[in-house]
């Protein structure tokens, strides 16, 4: 899926990453987080108020408000808000129940779920199985590139009005994980089949809030849900979301007051506002990394020589790239995202074990000595510095690079809008998910679909992520994920670069936020519903 | 204008203008070069520290005047040539000829300066292409009105009706006599339309619209120092003042310019 894409794992789990080191507590802004938490909100506020947050994008225009059809995180992330799934991803990945009291899994290719009691949408009619099967259907039938995420679903089938199973033709991994995103969310299919509602034009669901108003590329109000399952969530009345594309503009706010939290993309945030009073900046850990497309579709490509490409992989310097301009807060990855459990190590690589001479070499046996391209980046920070660095590295090995920077929806159009992609070469990062494999398979176009415009498919690299994801976890499917790493290193057509950090800012005098310390889907929101606010 | 204050003017204006050909030969080192840690102080190495990725910002700060001085003065020179044919045949022809041109710098002259940089910008993309065009339509308005000012003047002179009457064809006409009367004035507007696409440029690559990283130019400096501001001070230390002298030194010379062309007593009204 399309930058920032999605992700979710399997059960599981315990990520490595520096957030997971938080075996010990931390403390923040003056309170102590829990182990697997950077923040945890103050139980003894009192609920109520509405919280001013601001966001540097909103969702994708261009999929609208059906949340099956949303690819990007912006969108899973505003979305979740309103929509919920059946299981969720909790502190360093594990899947916990969410719409699903629980479930068992008598066989590998068999889930049963139990619903929960006393869930509503937002409208007040209760949610049912039938709303569960007829929603796990509709996204296998539509065209959302989370059907890849999803595996072998053979059947949807509900049981009686509180059990729904699923069967799977075989065994996948990566299932539940899967069903913990957006896309896989409960839509309300009583309404949506009586055409009363149009989710494609509005949002209704059985999350902590619903939707007042919005105005794509400016605003969102979100009102309490008052039929939430959940105990006395969400705590907040409602939550106005601005739209505030400029990073400097969310910290004029947050300074103010305007805002009481805010996402920033700045690594230096936390330096940068350590002067300012009543603001708190947290960085959360992720699997999302940021990756290199080199279009090798286009007519007359520049990256058609696969020598040529493997000498770009080889001189890129992912150490350099993460300590340079991600301030040292991301980290070298292959494709399995780095931190969680089997995943490669990006220094084993054979890209990361040549050196500037062998792409010289390489260059120089393709005829491109002098090769010139452009690198087309949106403007989101810190991606102009990803692309910078990018371009000093690939200077040391005679390969010159003109950086386009755009905005984040003309970025889009042209690297996604068309086939084949006319851009050379572009910058911009998956969500990584929770589980090793999944974001692997979008190195396989036939299943991800939106970067068949600049991606040919490798059928052996295909059938090894076939392969690795449906293993169980273990020692075997170590090595078959790193057989993956491996050839995506060789066929170099999506370059995995390093990790991405997620930054949090917070009025400590308006607001008390909770946030966990890892963080695979890019949903800074996920606590949202124990948010309080803190009268002035 | 004091005669030192135009000497002071034109010795830093010469200064800046050595220290932007210095940086064509990288004489600071390479701007784009990843030298030290990220966001260090002055130091050893990097006089005048390091910026976000750890690039020296010397180096940048020269490369920043070579190309804000540079696209400046292209904008400037091509505002400049533009400016005198319109403003001299407006001048000199009147009547319709008059109207449509003064007509058509007035529409240019209704935008404010960087809400047409901007639209210049969406209409050519980010760039120098669009902070070279943006720069001459900004300043093509009041240079031609004053070109035309000027020429209307020097239309009327003796001379210029002698030529007609001895059958002096019209190139002729404008070239040998009115241009050279109008050439100090255009000096002078070509001093204060370079100070103004400095302030242009500074502008539209301060919103991303103009120079696009990671070449510098000193609106781009500026916006980076922005950002860091509290952290690294002297990010925006080094372009900030460089920016306010080359502006200020350029409206200086401007003025000395004027003074040596168009005397107090030339623009008397009484």
């Amino acid at each position: 899926m399309r930058h920032r894409l999605l992700a979710v794992p399997l059960a599981a789990a315990v990520l490595v990453t520096s957030a997971c080191s938080a075996q010990e507590t931390s403390t923040t802004g003056g309170s102590t987080a829990k182990a697997g938490y950077v923040a945890t909100v103050d139980d003894s506020l009192p609920a109520g108020g509405t919280l001013d947050v601001e966001l540097p994008i909103d969702i994708g225009a261009a999929t609208g408000l059906d949340p099956q059809l949303a690819d990007v995180a912006s969108s899973w992330q505003l979305m979740s808000l309103v929509y919920e799934t059946l299981v969720t991803v909790g502190p360093d990945f594990a899947v916990q129940p969410a719409l699903a009291a629980s479930w068992e899994n008598p066989s590998p290719t068999k889930y049963v779920f139990r619903l929960r009691d006393d869930v509503f949408f937002s409208n007040g009619r209760a949610m049912t199985a039938d709303d569960v099967v007829g929603s796990l259907q509709r996204l296998l039938a539509s065209q959302s590139v989370w059907r890849g995420q999803l595996g072998p679903v053979k059947s949807v089938t509900k049981v009686d009005d509180k059990t729904v199973d699923v069967e799977l033709t075989t065994a996948y991994t990566p299932f539940l994980a899967a069903l913990a995103n957006v896309p896989a969310a409960v839509l309300p299919m009583k309404e949506i089949n009586e055409k009363s509602v149009d989710v494609t034009k509005t949002m209704l669901g059985t999350g902590p809030f619903k939707v007042d108003s919005h105005r794509q590329d400016v605003s969102w109000a979100f009102g309490k849900n008052d039929k939430y399952w959940s105990d006395g969530e969400p705590r907040l009345d409602g939550v106005n979301v601005t739209i505030a594309t400029e990073e400097a503009a969310r910290v004029a706010s947050l300074q103010s007051g305007k805002a009481s939290v805010a996402t920033l993309g700045n690594v230096d945030s936390k330096s940068m506002l350590a002067g300012a009073s009543g603001v708190e900046v947290l960085s959360q850990a992720t699997t999302d990394f940021y990756y290199l497309m080199l279009n090798t579709q286009v007519s007359g490509s520049k990256f058609a020589d696969p020598r040529v490409r493997k000498a770009i992989n080889i001189a890129l310097d992912r150490e350099q790239i993460s300590s340079v301009a991600l301030g040292g807060q991301g980290k070298p990855t292959g494709v399995t995202p780095t931190g969680l459990p089997g995943a490669c190590d990006p220094a084993g690589l054979p890209s990361a074990t040549a050196g500037a001479e062998e792409a010289k070499k390489l260059l120089a046996e393709a005829g491109a000595t002098n090769l010139t391209f452009t690198l087309s980046i949106f403007s989101t920070a810190p991606a102009p510095a990803v692309a910078q660095v990018i371009q000093q590295n690939l200077e040391q090995v005679g390969i010159t690079v003109k950086i386009e920077q755009m905005d984040e929806a003309s970025w889009a159009g042209k690297v996604y809008g068309a086939v084949p992609a006319t851009f050379d070469a572009a910058l911009s990062w998956f969500a990584g998910y929770a589980d090793a494999g999944m974001v692997t398979k979008w190195w396989n176009p036939d299943v991800a679909v939106f970067n068949k415009g600049f991606m040919k498919s490798d059928p052996a690299l295909s059938s090894a992520i076939d392969k690795a994801v449906v293993l169980p976890a273990g020692d075997a499917r170590t090595a078959a994920l790193a057989e993956v790493c491996t050839k995506v290193d060789e066929d170099a057509q999506m370059l995995p670069l390093v990790t991405r950090p997620s930054t949090v800012a917070y009025r400590t005098d308006a607001a008390s936020v909770g946030l966990y310390a890892t963080e695979g889907y890019g949903n800074a929101l996920r606590l949202i519903a124990d948010f309080r606010k803190k009268s002035a | 204008m004091k005669d030192w204050l135009t000497r002071a003017g034109m010795v830093c204006l010469g200064l800046i203008v050595l220290v932007a050909l210095a940086s064509v030969v990288n004489l600071a080192g390479d701007p784009d070069e990843i030298v030290g840690p990220r966001l260090a102080p002055p130091g050893p190495g990097y006089w005048l520290g390091t910026d976000n990725l750890g690039r020296s910002m010397l180096p940048r700060i020269m490369e920043g005047i070579a190309t804000t001085l540079l696209l400046s003065s292209v904008a400037v020179l091509v505002t400049a040539a533009l400016s005198a044919v319109l403003g001299i045949v407006a001048g000199y022809r009147g009547g319709v000829v008059n109207e449509l041109i003064m007509r058509l710098v007035e529409v240019l002259y209704s935008f404010p300066a960087i809400v047409l940089a901007i639209l210049v910008a969406a209409v050519f993309g980010p760039g120098q292409l669009a902070a070279l065009a943006s720069i001459v339509l900004v300043t093509i308005p009041l240079m031609t009105r004053l070109v035309r000012a000027a020429a209307v003047g020097v239309a009327q002179r003796d001379y210029v009706t002698a030529a007609i009457i001895s059958g002096a064809r019209l190139p002729r006409i404008l070239g040998r006599h009115l241009l050279p009367n109008v050439a100090g004035t255009i000096a002078v507007q070509v001093t204060y339309a370079l100070s103004v696409g400095i302030a242009v440029e500074g502008g539209l690559s301060f919103l991303g619209f103009g120079v696009q990283p990671p070449q510098a130019s000193l609106g781009v400096l500026i916006q980076q120092g922005t950002t860091y501001m509290t952290a690294a001070p002297w990010m925006i230390t080094g372009p900030g003042v460089v920016f306010v002298v080359a502006v200020l030194a350029i409206n200086v010379v401007g003025d000395g310019l004027r003074d040596r062309f168009e005397p107090r007593q030339a623009r008397s009204l009484v």
